[in-house]
Parts: C-alpha cells; sequence; structure tokens
C-alpha cells in the first residue's frame, strides 16, 4: 500500500515536465549533443557526462531538445564570438518602424540562444548561465524571463567553467510561472560541487524569505508591505532613454498595488564593472589553461621544426588557432592581472571592491545574509527587494558601428548582482506596443529566489 | 679527496640548509577526485577521473582523508594547525599537469611554526629544526619523452594524487644533519601514517636550499637543489654545492671586477652519474607562476574538536616509543634500536589505518600474551625472553630465509605460545628454535603445541603426564638414561677422553644425545647426568 501510494507521488513528480522541451546552452555538459562551449577548442568534443542541471530535467521527464548557440565559453554581451556565428534576436515588434523592421538586432549574451529559442517559441524554458549578466541581458533583449539565482543554489557540476566564482546556472522562461517550474526541479543541494550552499543555508533563507512574504502577499494581489528599493547608482549616463519610461511606469504600478518605493544607494557599483572584469578575466585565464589539445579536443599537429623541448611551443598551436579574439584578450588580460607585479593593485583590489559591493547590498537589505551569516545594518530600514533596469537599451543592431567598449559596458547594471552573488531576475516591462522589450531587473538577498521570482510575477501581471 | 676537501670547508665556513619535502599522503583516493591512488606498478593510466584529466565542467572535492592525515603529520612536528586555511592554484603549461595548474597552499598554508627534533653530529644532545609550515597539494601527472619517437607519454595516475610540503627552515649545517632530518621525518611519517615516505618508489622527494656564510657574517646567496630522490644523492648533492660555492667566494678577485665573487641565486639540478650539481635556470628566468586563489575550494576551516580528536587519536611516535620501550619493560638500548629499525620499514595502511607488519606492536602483543586465538593478557611475557627470541632467533631465521619482518608468517600469538612452551619447559629451548624454523617453512595457523606434538617435539619430562605419547618409556630418567649409555657406547674414545679430564669433549658427547633424542631432552640435565656418569663409572 504504502510502496503504491510512493510510487504515485513518484510517478506524479516525474511528470512535472513530461515532453515539454527545454534547450541547454552549450557550455552545459550532455552526453548526447556535442558540448562545445561555441568555441573551435571544442568542436568535435563530447562530454563522457550529464550535468547534474541536466539529469535532474532528464529525470523530470523534460525533453532535452537542442544545444544552444552562445558567446564563446560564456564571453561576451551580444552572444557575436561564437564559431556557430551570431544569435539573431527573434523578436518581432507589434508595430514597427517601417525602417528599423528589418534591422537585425542581437539576441544578447552570453545565452543568446538559450533566450532565442525561448523567445522564438522553441521551447518551454532553456537553461543558460551567468556570470556577469549572461542571462538577465538576453532575456531582457529577447522580452523573456531570465533568472540568476543565488550563487550555490544551483550545481555547477558539468558546467564549462569560465569564472568559477561568479558562474551561475540560469533559467529563460516565456514566463515566470516557468522559471519558477525549472528552478523548484534543480534548486537541490548537489555534493558533487564544492560550492553548492548547504542545505541549512538553504533553509534557513528559505524560511526568512517566505516569513517576509508571508507579510505582504495576500490572495487580492496587494502588495502592502513590499519594500522595493531603487538604487540611484543603475541610472548611469548611459542609459538609453527608452528605457526609462518602461521601468518609470513599472514602478509606478508597484506602488500603486501597495508597494513602498524606497530610493537606496549603492555605492560602490561604479567600481563593480571594472572589479569584475578583472575578476572574471583572472579567473578565466585560469580555467582556459586546461585547452592545450592533449587530453581532449582541438589539437593542432605541431609543424615540422619547432623547438618541442618546451610544452609551451606545442600547445601555442594549439591554442592560438583554438580560441576566439575575445576569449585571447580576457586570457591575456586575467594572465596580466595574475603576475606577482600586478596581482595587488588588480587581482587583490578587485577582491577588496567585490567585498564593499556585498557590504552595500547587506547593508540595503532588510533580510540577513544567510551565507556568510551578515546580519542586516538596519532590517526595519531595509528593502526586501532592489528593483532597476536589466540594460541600458534595448537589443542593439547585429550590424553597424559599434564601439568596442560597448559590449562591456552591457554588463554595468548586471555585474553588481554577480559579484555578491544574489538572486537577480529579468522581466519584460511595461512596453508601449510599437518598441522592442525592455527588461527590469529584481533583486533580493542571497536565498531569496522564491522572492524576486514573486515580485517578477507580479510585474508580469501588471503588464496584462 | 670530496670528503676531506669538504671536511675543512665546514672548519671555516657555516653551510645553512633548508629542506622542502614532497611526501606522498597515503590515502587510497585522491585529493581532490574520488579516484583510486595508483601504486607504482598499476598500468599506465588505469586510476584516472574526469576530473583528474581535466575534463570540462568537473570540479574539486576535497578529501577529508588527507587533510586528516596531514593534521597528524603537523600535530607530529609540533606545528600551529591553521583553523583557517586555502587553497592556491599555480598556473604553468606542462604535460603532466592536464589543467595548467597545480592546486596548493599558497597564501594560507594549514599548519606552521613546528619543529623537529634530530640527533647532531656535533652534540650528544638532540637537535630542533624548524618546520615553516605544512601545506597540501596535488601531486603532478608523469610525462617521459621518448627521444626515438621525437614523443612525450604521459601516465596520469599520479595526477591529483594528495602530497605534503613540508618546509623546514635553514637550520640544518652539514650534509649529515639532512640525512638524520630526512630520516627522522621519514621515521615520524611512517609512525603517524601519513606517508610510505619511500624515496626509492617517489613517495619522497626533496628540494634542498644551500647556502654558505663565515661565522659572524650574514647568510650568503643560496641555490635550491630540485627533486633529490635519495638521501644518498641529497648528501652528495649538499657536499657538492657547498664546495662548488666556496670555490665561487674564495676564487682570487679578478682586478677587472670591482665587486667581489658572488654565488648567483639559481635552481640546480643534481647529475646522479657525475654526482655534481648543473644549473637548471637562473633567478631571473624563475616562472611567474601566477598564484591565484582556487575559486572553488573556498576556505577550509578547522574546528577545535577536530583538531583535538586528532591529536588524541595520534598514534606514539618514534621518541615516545624508545622511551616506553626503555622505561616499560627495562630493554637495553640495542634491541630498541633493532625493534625501532625494523618497525620503520613497516607497511603503511591506507588513510590512516594501522599498518601491518609493525615490530612494535607484534612486540607489544607478545608482552602482552597474545595466543592463536588473537585473545591478549592470557599470561603476560618477560620483556626480555621475548626481545631475545624477536630480535636474535625470528629475525635470524628470517635473514637467514631472506625475508623481511614484514612477511613473516608466524603471528605474534603462535611466537607467545611457543615462547611460552619452551619457559614452561613443553620444548626445550633447542626444539624452540627447530619449530620456530619450522613454522616459518610451513605457514599456517595452527597453535605451535599442535605442531610440536606432530614432530614429536614434546620435551621427555613433560610427557610423563601426556597419555597420548608416542614413546613407551616408563619414566623421563630412563629415556635419559637410555640415551646416555647409548652415548658412552657410540663414542668409547671422547668418553675416555672425558674421564682423562678433558672437559671440551663433554659438548660431544651432550650433542649426541641432543640430536639422538631430537632435541627433547634438556641439554644441562644431560650435561649432569655425563658428568655424573664419568665420575661413578671411573
Amino acid at each position: 500500500m504504502q510502496h503504491r501510494r510512493q510510487n504515485g507521488v513518484k510517478t506524479s513528480r516525474r511528470k512535472m515536465l513530461d515532453g515539454l522541451a527545454v534547450a541547454i546552452k552549450n557550455n552545459i555538459s550532455t552526453t548526447e549533443l556535442p558540448t562545445t562551449s561555441s568555441s573551435h577548442m571544442l568542436k568535435e568534443y563530447n562530454s563522457p557526462f550529464d550535468a547534474t542541471v541536466v539529469k535532474l530535467l532528464r529525470n523530470s521527464g523534460a525533453d532535452i531538445v537542442g544545444k544552444a548557440n552562445c558567446d564563446e565559453f560564456g564571453m561576451g554581451s551580444m552572444n557575436l564570438h561564437s564559431i556557430h556565428g551570431a544569435v539573431v534576436n527573434p523578436f518581432v515588434p507589434k508595430v514597427a518602424n517601417p525602417g528599423s523592421r528589418h534591422v537585425k538586432r542581437s539576441a544578447g549574451g552570453s545565452s543568446g540562444g538559450s533566450a532565442a529559442a525561448v523567445a522564438a517559441g522553441m521551447c518551454y524554458a532553456a537553461l543558460g548561465t551567468d556570470t556577469g549578466g549572461s542571462t538577465r541581458l538576453p532575456a531582457s533583449y529577447c522580452g523573456i524571463v531570465g533568472l540568476k539565482p543565488s550563487y550555490g543554489i544551483i550545481s555547477r557540476w558539468g558546467v564549462v567553467s569560465f569564472a568559477d566564482s561568479l558562474d551561475c546556472v540560469g533559467i529563460f522562461g516565456g514566463d515566470v510561472s516557468a522559471v519558477q517550474n525549472i528552478f523548484n526541479i534543480l534548486s537541490v543541494y548537489d555534493e558533487r560541487d564544492p560550492t553548492a550552499a548547504d542545505v541549512e543555508s538553504r533553509m534557513t533563507a528559505s524560511r526568512a524569505s517566505q516569513e517576509r512574504m508571508e507579510q505582504w502577499s495576500d490572495d487580492k494581489g496587494s502588495l502592502e508591505g513590499l519594500r522595493i528599493g531603487i538604487p540611484q547608482e543603475y541610472f548611469p549616463a548611459e542609459l538609453a532613454p527608452e528605457i526609462l519610461e518602461p521601468v518609470r511606469r513599472t514602478i509606478h504600478g508597484l506602488r500603486s498595488a501597495g508597494a513602498t518605493i524606497i530610493p537606496v544607494s549603492l555605492p560602490s557599483s561604479s567600481y563593480a564593472l571594472s572589479a569584475y572584469y578583472v575578476i572574471a578575466s583572472a579567473e578565466a585565464s585560469s580555467n582556459m589553461a586546461r585547452y592545450d589539445g592533449v587530453e581532449y579536443g582541438f589539437h593542432v599537429i605541431t609543424p615540422y621544426g619547432t623547438d618541442i623541448t618546451k610544452a609551451s611551443n606545442v600547445y601555442a598551436q594549439t591554442r592560438s588557432v583554438g580560441f576566439g579574439e575575445e576569449v585571447k584578450k580576457r586570457i591575456l588580460l586575467g594572465t596580466y592581472a595574475l603576475t606577482a607585479d600586478a596581482f595587488d593593485n588588480y587581482f587583490l583590489q578587485a577582491q577588496r571592491v567585490r567585498q564593499l559591493v556585498k557590504n552595500d547590498f547587506n547593508k540595503a537589505f532588510a533580510i540577513s545574509d544567510y551565507l556568510t551569516n551578515q546580519a542586516p545594518s538596519h532590517s526595519k530600514m531595509g528593502v526586501d527587494v532592489l528593483l532597476h533596469p536589466s540594460a541600458i537599451g534595448i537589443a542593439p543592431p547585429l550590424e553597424g558601428e559599434r564601439n568596442d567598449l560597448d559590449a562591456y559596458v552591457q554588463d554595468v547594471l548586471t555585474v553588481p548582482a554577480s559579484l555578491a552573488g544574489l538572486p537577480a531576475i529579468s522581466v519584460p516591462a511595461l512596453v508601449r506596443n510599437d518598441g522592442w522589450p525592455v527588461g527590469v531587473s529584481i533583486v533580493g538577498q542571497w536565498g531569496c529566489d522564491p522572492m524576486v521570482m514573486k515580485v517578477a510575477e507580479y510585474i508580469e501581471k501588471l503588464r496584462d | 679527496m670530496a670528503v676531506a676537501a669538504l671536511r675543512n670547508i665546514l672548519k671555516e665556513w657555516q653551510v645553512l640548509i633548508g629542506i622542502e619535502t614532497h611526501a606522498q599522503i597515503k590515502s587510497s583516493r585522491k585529493l581532490f577526485s574520488g579516484s583510486l591512488a595508483a601504486v607504482p606498478d598499476d598500468v599506465h593510466n588505469s586510476h584516472v577521473s574526469l576530473f583528474d584529466a581535466a575534463y570540462p565542467g568537473t570540479l574539486p572535492r576535497l578529501n577529508h582523508y588527507c587533510v586528516d592525515l596531514a593534521l597528524r603529520t603537523a600535530l607530529a612536528l609540533n606545528c600551529d594547525v591553521q583553523r583557517k586555511s586555502s587553497f592556491d592554484r599555480k598556473h604553468y603549461f606542462y604535460p603532466d599537469l592536464p589543467s595548467g595548474y597545480q592546486i596548493t597552499q599558497q597564501y594560507q598554508p594549514l599548519a606552521r611554526n613546528g619543529f623537529l627534533e634530530i640527533a647532531s653530529n656535533s652534540s650528544s644532545t638532540l637537535k630542533k629544526v624548524g618546520i615553516k609550515q605544512i601545506q597540501l597539494e596535488q601531486d603532478t601527472a608523469k610525462s617521459t619523452f621518448n627521444p626515438r619517437t621525437r614523443t612525450s607519454n604521459i601516465d596520469l595516475n599520479r595526477a591529483g594524487t594528495g602530497l605534503m610540503e613540508i618546509v623546514s627552515q635553514p637550520d640544518i649545517q652539514s650534509p649529515e644533519e639532512a640525512a638524520a632530518y630526512v630520516r627522522t621525518l621519514q621515521a615520524v611519517l611512517r609512525a603517524v601514517g601519513s606517508s610510505d615516505g619511500n624515496m626509492e618508489q617517489g613517495s619522497l622527494r626533496c628540494d634542498v636550499n644551500v647556502s654558505i656564510n663565515r661565522p659572524g657574517e650574514p647568510p650568503g646567496t643560496r641555490c635550491e637543489i630540485k627533486n633529490l630522490n635519495s638521501v644518498k644523492f641529497m648528501v652528495a648533492a649538499i657536499g657538492h654545492e657547498v664546495i662548488r660555492q666556496h670555490g665561487i667566494l674564495t676564487a682570487p678577485k679578478d682586478p677587472s671586477m670591482s665587486e667581489s665573487p658572488r654565488v648567483k641565486q639559481e635552481t640546480r639540478g643534481f647529475d646522479e652519474h657525475q654526482f655534481e650539481t648543473y644549473s637548471l635556470r637562473a633567478k631571473e628566468e624563475a616562472p611567474d607562476y601566477r598564484y591565484m586563489p582556487d575559486p572553488n575550494l573556498g576556505v577550509l576551516v578547522l574546528s577545535e574538536s577536530r583538531i583535538q580528536s586528532i591529536a588524541e587519536s595520534l598514534p606514539e611516535l618514534p621518541p615516545a616509543i624508545r622511551l616506553r620501550l626503555q622505561e616499560k619493560y627495562a630493554l637495553p638500548e640495542r634491541d630498541v634500536d633493532v625493534l625501532l629499525s625494523i618497525d620503520s620499514g613497516r607497511d603503511v595502511g591506507f588513510d590512516g589505518r594501522p599498518g601491518t607488519g609493525g615490530a612494535i606492536a607484534y612486540f607489544d602483543a607478545l608482552c602482552q600474551g597474545a595466543n592463536t586465538r588473537g585473545e591478549t593478557a592470557s599470561r603476560k611475557r618477560d620483556p626480555k625472553v621475548v626481545s631475545n627470541w624477536m630480535t636474535h632467533e625470528l629475525l635470524g631465521q628470517l635473514t637467514a630465509r631472506k625475508e623481511s619482518f614484514k612477511v613473516t608468517a608466524i603471528t605474534a600469538g603462535q611466537l607467545g605460545e611457543l615462547i611460552d612452551l619452551v619457559q614452561d619447559g613443553t620444548i626445550t629451548g633447542t626444539s624452540g628454535k627447530f619449530l620456530l624454523r619450522h613454522m616459518l617453512a610451513n605457514p599456517s595457523h595452527r597453535p605451535p603445541l599442535e605442531i610440536a606434538t606432530e614432530l614429536q617435539m614434546l620435551a621427555v619430562s613433560s610427557e610423563q603426564s601426556s597419555s597420548t605419547s608416542s614413546t613407551d618409556l616408563a619414566s623421563p630418567d630412563a629415556y635419559l638414561n637410555e640415551l646416555v649409555e647409548g652415548a658412552f657406547n657410540a663414542l668409547p674414545s671422547e668418553v675416555a677422553a672425558l674421564r682423562a679430564g678433558r672437559e671440551g669433549v663433554l659438548n660431544k658427547v651432550v650433542g649426541w644425545v641432543m640430536k639422538q633424542s631430537r632435541g627433547r631432552v634438556d641439554a644441562n640435565k644431560v650435561k649432569a647426568l655425563v658428568k655424573q656418569k664419568v665420575v661413578k663409572d671411573s
């Protein structure tokens, strides 16, 4: 009897995603399809194992329909740096300016393929990764929902490392409920990920988050009691005018529903982007060192006459051809940041900035950081979540003039949450019918993933 | 010549030696991957996990057995165990390093500020050598270059095995002290079960820093000699290096040079055929390893209770064993030396489990009264008698059989019962030795009494009570008398000589009796009886 009931429970859980199509970013290991990471280096590479997240999806009955294009090893903001070519944003504006209709726009990066697959209706949900904004930015550009969970909540076992201290598995969905469904399946402790948050931290944070949510969420859709912080530093000079209006309307809608809107300051945010690029590139230079053409992947046969007494002469052949320009650029930057002379000024300085960014967030939130057990400095005054534009503009055109720096500036609003390891979700804001989508981001305290999804759900309702 | 030259230099110059030891941790699995650690004879690339081969998407997971063994080492070397330590990546490109970095503890090692006491050649008291730090790190793979095919072969079996890097202070002042340091360290590692410490098999490797200066002057520039894999080579390398540096420092000053001659700081190798060191790279050519905190492993936090429980369960260290053997058992120093030296050759168990083949444990079990049923304390035995049987009879016969103590086929319980049989007169000492030889040649789990009975070795005096006795003699004395009679008949000239007062012949007569009885009679009794008979008959 008990056995049968257990079986019944199991079967119904198994069927949670039964038959639903899910796409997987190409830097997440799957046994059935190549895991190229969009790099020549792994063009022919088939992983001998499934990532934990892939295994969990399969166990839930999901249909893994394909691997999605991305920037090489996740490095990029526009999904331009890929051996599979650039990803075209599938969004079609309802009433478009006839002139701009045929301009191909970026789907964002680095998880552009995953976002585009969901936006084009090819799948129910998709997995991406998010190191500095790689899920939130494409979600914003493609008009879908994208979650970067709290660091350590979803297993990274099988995710090809770009920068381990920042890498998260991201979730895309057409709406918040799809993201919630996938999140519930993937947010389990995995002993194979040494950075996985322990069960106790998860439970404590989840309980605290739940308690807060019970204070403001009720059935009538009132947000009385919800405190939303608007960080002033997240409206920089580079912010495009077409972004501001939808963000304002979203804030207005939330306030009308009863939420309290509070201006806050996160003063260290302006240094976050520089710190992010130093840390991410340093870790990338280290993680890319394994691609030498010896154990697996692409290999260039050493030309006759090469001095093969030095391993570097042999490796250089493979690495010079196998890596794309953007990856090479970051390897060089990261290698420099780690040299003995630069280490203190760059790498260590960036780590100090990272701590300041974390402190800023902890000061703003009402809930404690249950991962590091830092109590909030003024919990009564603190906010539940922060709200800011996901990107400084709408999806940029794929062709045409581009300032080299533009691509890096795209990340300016998303990297602080990455540095602090916080959950952040980008959800489409109220856009007038003629325009390209604009995303707003909801950022919460560590472990408050359900809370940011809940707020995102309200924003979704405002849109209807 | 080199030895004499070295001795002369050491009279006027001070030598400072620091040793970095890499000791392979005796864990069943590697430091960060679940794969089983390999032993030297394993088939190439048979102990490799995806992590060991640096496959994309794999992540490290710290093996806590390795941490515990490193903690034992740290405590045994009197170190301050760091409540928080962390792991760093050391980057370089080489085929023996699949990930392009080695995970080590550059910035925050596991333990600091310890010391090891070694025997010193300059005084009778022990000398303290400071231990700067102990860090955990991964071993590399092995790459061998084939010049004929111009290809490198890579064996990943060793890749990722746990190592302890034990760094000494430059407190060592002669090649002999360096040898004593390494040997003492080996004994400590084996005693706590953290490493085989086997230099021949590569589970212990040394890098040695050497500098020389005149007494009273600041230390000289040091050179590092890499990868010394035997104590003999290390002593030779230090000797050569001292002579070489001395040669540079005392060379006639070149008038065209404004500065006095100096030793260049560099990394050197040791040529095992020429017995010389040679330059590998100058300081300027030293690679920048671009150390970076490992973003996956975070901080290793050790609780006070974990450190405490390791400290409480720490196996006994060699100096303590020595003291115990001397005080508790009152063994002479010679026997203690023998037991300790055999004990250090035992097998070290994996993951801190007790090893097998330990001479001290064997000796303790014997003294505590171990028997063949695996019980102890049935009856305590006299340590001096036990030591005599172990260090003379057992080791002597093992040596004759060209076997090591480690693989001895006779258990402590068996030897213990054998000793008991001799002590209570069930068999004679001669029979006991014969029985021991027999049992070594025919290993079994049977109790010695059973074997002795089967071999008809029971002493005649003890067979009185035995109803199953195979002898048909009424009493042992009668049997003894009969044997002595036989000897007098068989050896008339020897008996005549005895009567003539030539005592030396006595042993020959006694020997004849012993042989006839297959050692089952007491030689002293025989001797007395023969003497008595000679006097009586004459």
